[in-house]
This record gives C-alpha cells, sequence and structure tokens, in this order.
C-alpha cells in the first residue's frame, strides 16, 4: 500500500488529484432520497464501453465484404477460440443497450426528470436513442445472412413512402437500388467509424448537461434537509447542488456497481443459457438476394413500428404517426411544462404515460405474431 | 478495530475478486487474438524439378513464412529460408550474380545461404528436402 501511496502523492502533487477526487467523487452529493434508477447511466456507459471493445474485437477478424462477410462471422463463431464468446456479447450487448436505454427513458420520465432546467439533458438522451437504433440497424446487416439482409431490405425500404424524395432516399441508404454490395460498404462505415463517433461525443454532451444542472431530486422519498422545494425559474444559471446529502463515492458508486453486477448477470445468463434467444434460423444462412424468406421481421425494438406500418392503410400515413409520435416524445419537457413532478398528482400524465407503454408493447406483441 | 478489520477483509475480497473478473476477461480475448497454431504448421511442399532449371529461384511460402527453392549453375538444389537474417526483409535472387541480395541493407549471400558481405549476422536457415523421381519435396 505504501506504494500506491507513494505514487497517488507523486501524482497528486502534480495534477491536483485529491482536490478532483474531493470535487468530483467524494465531495459530489447527491439527494439522500438518491434511488437505483438513476444508476442506469452508469450501465449504459458500461455497456457503451463493451459493445466498443467487443466491437473493435470483431473487426480483427470480420471481412466488409459482400463475397466474404458470412464467411468471416461464421468463422469468428466456430473456428476462433472464444470467437462465439466475443460475438455473442456483441449482438446480446447491442439488444441489452437498447433494453436498458428504453427503461432509463422510462425512469426518467416517471421522475420527471427531464423538467426545467433539464430539457437539454432529454433532448440530447432521446438523440442517444435514435443514435442507439441507428447502430444497430446498421450493424444488424453486417453479418450478411439471410436474416440480416432482408430486415434490412424492409427497413430501408419504409423510407420509400416519403412523397417525392422517398425513392431516392431508399437508394441513397443502400447505394444502388437494392441491398446489396454497396450498402454493406456503407452500413460498415456508419457503424463502426460514424455513428460510434457521434455517439461518443453525445454521450460527452449529456455528461457535461448533467454536471452542469446537477442531478434533480427524485419526487419520491425523504427530501434532503437543505431542499426547499422551490422550483426552478429561469432568470439566471443556477446550479443545483445537494449540501447534506450523500456522497458519489463510495455510497453511489457501490450502487453503480450492484447495478453493474445485476446487468451482468442478466446478460452473461443470455450469452451462455439462451444464446440464440435473438437468432432466428435465416441468421444461420447465407444472404441469397434471390430467395426472400417467409415472415421476415425486424428486431423486436422495431416491432412496433412495422406493426404500425401494417395497421395503416397507407404507408406515409403510418410513417407519418410515427413521427408524430417520436417528435413528441423527443420535445416532451417543452409540452409537458408543470411544475409538479410527482406522477401520483399528474393523473393524466400517469394514463396517458401508462397508455402509451401498453400501446407500445401490444404493437411489439402484435407485430411479434404477426 | 473491529470494523477497520472487516472493511480490509471485505476490500481484499472484492479486489481479489475483480483481478479473478479481470483475469477471465483477458484469457479469452488472449486466446481469440493469439495467432493460430494450425494455420503456422510446416506443411510439406512438392514441385516438379523441371520446374527449377539451372540458375533460377523458386521462392515459395512455407511453415508461415517466405522460402526459396535454388538450383545453381553447378546443378545443385538448396532450399533456405528468404528471410534475411538482419532484420527480416525478404531476400532476393541475382540471377546474373548467381547470389542473393537483401534490398534492405545490401547483405550478401551465397546460393547455400552462407553470408558474402554486409550486415548480416547469420547465413539463411536451411529447410529440409528430398530429390526423388523427378519431385522435389520441401519439408
Amino acid at each position: 500500500m505504501g506504494l500506491f501511496k507513494r505514487l497517488y502523492d507523486w501524482i497528486d502533487l502534480r495534477i491536483g488529484a485529491r482536490e478532483i477526487v474531493k470535487k468530483e467523487l467524494t465531495g459530489y452529493l447527491l439527494p439522500r432520497n438518491i434511488n437505483e434508477w438513476y444508476s442506469l447511466g452508469s450501465v449504459l456507459l458500461v455497456i457503451f464501453a463493451l459493445q466498443v471493445a467487443t466491437g473493435m474485437l470483431l473487426m480483427v477478424y470480420y471481412v466488409p465484404d459482400a463475397d466474404k462477410a458470412f464467411k468471416s462471422v461464421t468463422f469468428i463463431m466456430n473456428e476462433l477460440p472464444y470467437g462465439w464468446l466475443i460475438r455473442l456479447c456483441h449482438a446480446v450487448g447491442s439488444n441489452m443497450m437498447v433494453a436498458v436505454l428504453l427503461l432509463h427513458m422510462l425512469s426518467t420520465m416517471m421522475m420527471k426528470s427531464y423538467k426545467s432546467p433539464r430539457e437539454l439533458n432529454w433532448v440530447t438522451g432521446f438523440i442517444l436513442l435514435t443514435l442507439v437504433q441507428g447502430i444497430s440497424l446498421t450493424g444488424y446487416l453486417l453479418p450478411w445472412s439471410q436474416l440480416s439482409f432482408w430486415a434490412t431490405t424492409v427497413a430501408t425500404n419504409s423510407a420509400a413512402a416519403i412523397p417525392v424524395a422517398g425513392p431516392y432516399l431508399v437508394e441513397f441508404l443502400r447505394g444502388s437500388k437494392l441491398v446489396g454490395p454497396p450498402t454493406l460498404g456503407r452500413f460498415f462505415a456508419m457503424h463502426v467509424g460514424v455513428i460510434p463517433v457521434i455517439i461518443a461525443g453525445t454521450i460527452a454532451a449529456h455528461l457535461f448537461l448533467l454536471k452542469r444542472t446537477g442531478i434533480s431530486t427524485p419526487p419520491f422519498g425523504a427530501k434532503d434537509a437543505a431542499e426547499t422545494g422551490a422550483p426552478w425559474q429561469p432568470e439566471s444559471y443556477h446550479y443545483q447542488g445537494h449540501p447534506g446529502g450523500i456522497p458519489f463515492f463510495p455510497n453511489y458508486a457501490l450502487q453503480d456497481l450492484t447495478s453493474i453486477s445485476v446487468y451482468f448477470a442478466v446478460f452473461l445468463a443470455v450469452v451462455f443459457y439462451a444464446p440464440n434467444l435473438l437468432f432466428t434460423p435465416d441468421a444461420f444462412v447465407p444472404a441469397n438476394p434471390f430467395q426472400t424468406p417467409a415472415h421476415i421481421k425486424p428486431e423486436w425494438y422495431f416491432l412496433a413500428n412495422y406493426q404500425t406500418l401494417k395497421i395503416f392503410p397507407s404507408e406515409l400515413l403510418g410513417l407519418s404517426v410515427q413521427a408524430a409520435a417520436m417528435t413528441f416524445l423527443a420535445l416532451l419537457p417543452f409540452i409537458d411544462r408543470s411544475p409538479e413532478r410527482n406522477p401520483l398528482k399528474r393523473p393524466l400524465f400517469l394514463v396517458c404515460a401508462i397508455g402509451g407503454i401498453l400501446l407500445w408493447l401490444g404493437l411489439t406483441i402484435w407485430g411479434h405474431f404477426s | 478495530m473491529e470494523n477497520d478489520g472487516r472493511r480490509k477483509f471485505l476490500g481484499v475480497c472484492l479486489a481479489g475478486a475483480s483481478v479473478a473478473a479481470a483475469a477471465a476477461a483477458a484469457y479469452p480475448v488472449f486466446r481469440y487474438l493469439a495467432p493460430r497454431s494450425d494455420a503456422q504448421g510446416a506443411k510439406k511442399i512438392e514441385f516438379a524439378a523441371s520446374d527449377l532449371p539451372e540458375g533460377e529461384a523458386k521462392f515459395f511460402e512455407y511453415a508461415g513464412a517466405s522460402a526459396v527453392l535454388v538450383k545453381t549453375s553447378a546443378g545443385a538444389v538448396i532450399a533456405l529460408s528468404a528471410v534475411c537474417t538482419h532484420l527480416g526483409c525478404i531476400v532476393q535472387w541475382e540471377k546474373a550474380t548467381q547470389d542473393f541480395l537483401c534490398p534492405c541493407h545490401a547483405g550478401r549471400y551465397a546460393p547455400d545461404g552462407t553470408v558474402l558481405s554486409g550486415p548480416p549476422p547469420r547465413p539463411l536457415a536451411k529447410i529440409p528436402f528430398t530429390v526423388a523421381d523427378g519431385k522435389i519435396l520441401v519439408g
């Protein structure tokens, strides 16, 4: 321990490490009634880091060429030592990232943490959701299996419903009239080069906003002694501190660690005990542009969108409804301006929120079985 | 004091569990990235003796590295590693002078692999081969 202390002293002398630790960790106080839902952001950071690490490892052997992509993925899965583990961690991790992101947004919505002055936190979070959907969609094509090929065909084709520019947009997305080698090239570039950088930048912006506004107080549980309960007045910048609160380190860092451990338990249970949960038989057949498999469907988090397109008689109407719902969700903090943050005191909001979630779940289940 | 002991014990347990978890994650990554031993295997390679005229050299891949088969103007066949013993560049066969030249730092080797001039510290490694029934079997 003496060596660590001497090393720490040496670093501290040069960069003031103790001051940073005090300000950002032990002296960073959080509301006393903070709950475990607040740790989902840390879980997401870990998932993103794991996706980057496993993605880099996959890139060592993956070949982004339509003639070789499927073979290279098969080689990773069947011949390389632990290739299956790294590939499954990446594939399952992408689904987990969407699921945890949705839970994170749901908890933010239920605890009304998006309210003023945290509108930008919500908006950057919403942008992250769309980016994560984008990175999942582009990554889905890369194995070049029947499943990935035809799911991408269906997904990109939905843009054709946009008036005037639609057909050109589809061709632009694909790089050719149909999904083919040019699509693989651009989806690969987006998946490994463009979107991860934008996600990293947006995460940085999200964390910056969190640090500048201060963490919100949950609407449940005993408030801090110093909490006035008075809503923020948009007259001048104000950092919401929590004097008398609990320190981030070690108190809440342990909660973060607990949530991360629970996440890993679920994640690894899927990887080890249900590795084929997310793969249909079409995922194990190389892409054949001349043979569409029956009942091709997108991933679970796009099933509600898929079913919405099927319900409406016109694709344009279906797309418009989805665009309206997404815009409403993105602009929620600007629409819901009531200062009350306890959902139990907002029955109308609670009914709308639960109704929206049930509708999404219903459409997802319907999409799965339709 | 008792609390301090418990805290230290739990800290040691946590550190141990973290090291075990890190090792459990690092081992598959190491195995995944490690060169595959079966790909490096030295498979025997066969050439027709008529494919190698006198005074010529034939380069090929052997055991995952570059190798060369040369038939001197005197008719002797020699199989060598084509990797220069100086800094690992691949030597070239100079037909006019009947020797090997390393283009990186001008090391020169005789057709039997011995160093003639330049910086190489050792001769080119010899590779076993047999000649029978008009065929050269390397390896």
